[in-house]
């Protein structure tokens, strides 16, 4: 019987070791032929140039604004959202309605989102265009700032609104000076880190935004980015063009690397 | 007399049970009355009721009548009768109130007691002189002068539950309710709000709920004793300690329950 034992567990321990190993071995396969194959290909060139003459920069300063202006709408929008959520809804039906909804949008395939954006952005205008775009990443990030703030508000202690109140503050104002800077740290990591989830997205730019060689701020054509750029260069057959691919991978990665390393130690730093 | 509860009910949300049954209660201007009485006894209940903080939180009802003295016309004016929002937030700057744990705003020292001047639209000079006074008062003027753009999560417990003082006291409040507010002090912290009480006396009534009979006998005036949700006992705080009159105060005082 003992023996038994013994054995099985030796078993599951070699099993999800094994696991463990192999999930590992391919992340790094992954990280290191991105590595070895972006440095290879990256030159200044690169950044200082459009696709049209083998470049990145408007790709990457396209990739920005899209996620930026995306952003922008979100983040208001969301916080707003989460701020209904925890201080005004006292947990009624609606809010718990609210709360589903949002998790079942935060793990809605990426593609579906883009479709939806497609057929009610961009069928009606007739073309790819950038709000398109921006649309459809805001939507994608919509639920993790809910989520997120939603969740940070209720660290804040109560009693520290009842002071705000006790102190004849009026409620908005309770909320807006005194709970949200209490949970800051919390909102901005969480803002930060749907940044860095939307920053790297192909499938809602893939028919919204669509994709453009030239440098533009125009947002009502088709509109440069990374991702897309680096989804149509992989597969084609002139090397110097996969190239380029392999260097935009390996930016995209390192930017997204960086954003939640700053999320990470703005939350560790709260601590 | 400053404040009175007048047959007063209390339910909390979905009961039919009230939390506070016919309470009767005065509360004399610049003296401290203290509410004790065992945990659940109803005595931070009937407390957040005088600001009303219950409102907050939506389903909280009110029967009866808290009654607060017009400073203008000396007239008793019922509390419960207000419904607008401007309504409460004057109550609450007549009525402040101290809680448990310190409640420090998460902004500077100086900004945690100009927060609600400013709000009132105070000019800049007249708050400058207001925060310093209102930090002499609570005491902690000299610790901190030197350090008011500090963020006030800094200072130790003792000091920013002072800072929530002096933050209730520049509104100038008729009356100030303190609930527990040294429970989660030290013994020399808990000294010093002590002292703070007794001297702010002159300038303000204060409530307090304190689960400490000693600290009820050193410095209230006047003691009321709760159980299970009814004012067992109120009187001058020497004859609530040394002659009770009912059964239960005298078993509770002697500590048989509680």
């Amino acid at each position: 019987m003992l023996k038994r034992r013994f054995f099985l567990n030796k078993i599951v321990l070699f099993l999800s070791t094994l696991s463990a190993i192999l999930g590992l071995i391919f992340l790094f396969w992954i990280l290191i032929t991105l590595t070895i194959k972006g440095i290879t290909s990256l030159n200044l060139h690169l950044f200082t140039s459009d696709l049209v003459d083998n470049g990145l920069r408007n790709l990457l300063i396209g990739q920005f604004i899209l996620a930026g202006i995306a952003t922008l709408i979100g983040v208001p929008v969301g916080v707003l959202a989460g701020i209904y959520l925890q201080e005004y809804s006292y947990n009624s039906r609606l809010a718990e309605i609210i709360r589903n909804l949002s998790d079942i949008m935060m793990s809605a395939p990426s593609i579906v989102i883009g479709v939806f954006v497609y057929s009610i952005l961009v069928i009606p205008v007739g073309h790819s265009n950038g709000w398109a775009g921006i649309v459809a990443l805001a939507v994608m990030m919509l639920p993790i700032v809910v989520r997120t703030t939603d969740d940070m508000l209720s660290l804040v202690p109560k009693e520290l609104r009842e002071a705000g109140v006790a102190l004849g503050v009026p409620k908005y104002r309770v909320i807006f000076d005194i709970v949200i800077r209490a949970a800051k740290v919390g909102i901005t990591t969480g803002i930060l880190l749907a940044f860095a989830r939307i920053v790297g997205e192909t499938a809602p730019l893939l028919f919204t935004s669509g994709n453009n060689e030239f440098f533009t701020l125009d947002l009502n054509h088709q509109f440069p980015s990374l991702t897309v750029a680096i989804y149509n260069l992989a597969t084609m057959p002139n090397p110097q063009l996969v190239k380029i691919a392999w260097a935009g991978a390996f930016v995209l990665v390192v930017v997204v690397l960086i954003i939640n390393l700053i999320g990470r130690y703005l939350v560790k730093d709260k601590k | 007399m400053i404040m009175e509860v007048k047959d007063f009910y209390f339910y909390y949300p979905n009961t039919t049970q009230p939390a506070l049954k016919g309470i009767n209660l005065p509360f004399y201007e610049n003296k401290i009355t203290a509410l004790i009485g065992p945990s659940g006894c109803g005595k931070s209940t009937l407390l957040r009721s005088l600001n009303r903080i219950h409102d907050l939180y939506p389903g909280n009802r009110y029967e009866g009548e808290i009654l607060l003295k017009n400073l203008e016309t000396g007239e008793m004016e019922n509390i419960l009768e207000w419904k607008k929002e401007e309504e409460l937030i004057q109550l609450r700057q007549r009525v402040g109130m101290i809680f448990q744990k310190p409640t420090p705003f998460p902004m500077s020292i100086y900004d945690n007691v100009a927060y609600g001047l400013r709000l009132q639209g105070k000019k800049k000079s007249e708050i400058d002189e207001k925060v310093e006074e209102a930090l002499k008062g609570s005491a902690l003027w000299d610790e901190v002068k030197d350090r008011l753009k500090q963020d006030a999560r800094g200072l130790s417990g003792g000091q920013q539950q002072r800072l929530c003082i002096a933050r209730a006291i520049a509104l100038e409040p008729e009356i100030l309710l303190m609930d527990e507010p040294t429970s989660a002090l030290d013994p020399i912290s808990t000294i010093a709000i002590e002292e703070l009480a007794i001297k702010l006396r002159e300038k303000v009534s204060i409530v307090i709920v304190t689960h400490n009979m000693q600290q009820a006998s050193r410095i209230s005036d006047y003691t009321a004793f709760m159980y299970l949700g009814e004012l067992v006992e109120f009187g001058e705080t020497s004859q609530i300690f040394l002659n009770p009159k009912e059964q239960r105060t005298i078993d509770y005082i002697a500590g048989k329950f509680g």
